[in-house]
């Protein structure tokens, strides 16, 4: 599809939206009819330009921010859950474990462990791909017709 | 000092892998993991597969995500991949569901198209013009 400078524009509003992490955040409806598109068309396109419909993306925003959280900061789990836009710990620890395969806390174990400067995340656990080339195996540098 | 491998960020790595292969056509070449879920990806060319590789590379860094967002949002395109028919590419492409924010249009010396790659950036396509 091609889409119109307007369209454009107000799937990238449609996105800021979605990336707001309000615990009472409007519907999915609410942010199609905020950006003027029809919630089934929305969706669609959404889904073309974005790799994800709105919901999906809403929720991946939210998760990769818990992420974040809970690898630096001292909060814990039940106060990272909140602030990512989550109103019940239990569904977002259920949808935390399937997404990122282990629970908030052992994630959040996990990641401290790393973790040597209180407060800052250590480089190897935000890529930057090319700060990690000392840790790839010798047949990453193979070329194409070797590999 | 040669250039042999470039990056692009992107929001999902089995996503982009997906698309840059299945969609756009191009060829894995490593798949390794490297720290927790995040994995050292590279595509090729088919065409071209001694030219340079593309890592796509998560955007986990919020100073990298808070880049890709601003320049998305200003239509500006982070990569460009040179083609010989842009015109059947964009054909191609559309009919894969791609999304694009320009048609093929001539621009100086070449012609150019702009789509979304799904993971949070703009791609241009261009054909050079012979004089």
């Amino acid at each position: 599809m091609l889409l119109a400078r307007e369209s454009f524009r107000n799937l990238c509003r449609a996105r800021d939206i979605l990336s707001d992490p309000d615990v009472d955040p409007p519907s999915i409806e609410a942010v199609a009819r905020e950006v003027a598109i029809s919630p089934f068309h929305f969706i669609r396109i959404f889904d073309a330009v974005f790799g994800a419909t709105p919901h999906q993306f809403r929720m991946r925003t939210r998760l990769d921010r818990a992420k974040q959280l809970l690898a630096a900061g001292d909060r814990s789990v039940t106060e990272v859950c909140m602030e990512v836009g989550f109103s019940s710990l239990g569904s977002f620890s259920l949808l935390f474990t399937r997404r990122v395969g282990a629970t908030p806390s052992a994630y959040r174990r996990r990641m401290r462990a790393m973790v040597q400067v209180p407060g800052e995340v250590p480089r190897e656990l935000i890529p930057g791909c090319f700060s990690l080339m000392g840790l790839l195996p010798a047949a990453a540098f193979r070329s194409f017709r070797e590999a | 000092m040669k250039i042999k491998l470039t990056s692009i960020m992107v929001d999902d790595q089995d996503k982009a892998l997906r698309f840059y292969t299945e969609v756009l056509g191009f060829v894995k070449q490593h798949d390794f993991p490297v720290v927790g879920e995040y994995r050292w990806i590279t595509v090729v060319s088919p065409e071209a597969p001694d030219d340079a590789a593309l890592a796509l590379e998560p955007n986990a860094n919020p100073a990298g995500k808070a880049f890709q967002e601003a320049m998305f949002a200003q239509g500006i395109p982070v990569a460009a991949f040179e083609v010989s028919d842009v015109d059947a590419e964009f054909e191609r492409l559309v009919a894969r569901k791609v999304a694009f924010t320009q048609e093929p249009a001539r621009s100086g010396a070449v012609i150019i198209a702009i789509f979304s790659d799904t993971c949070g950036n703009l791609i241009q396509l261009y054909q050079p013009v012979p004089e």
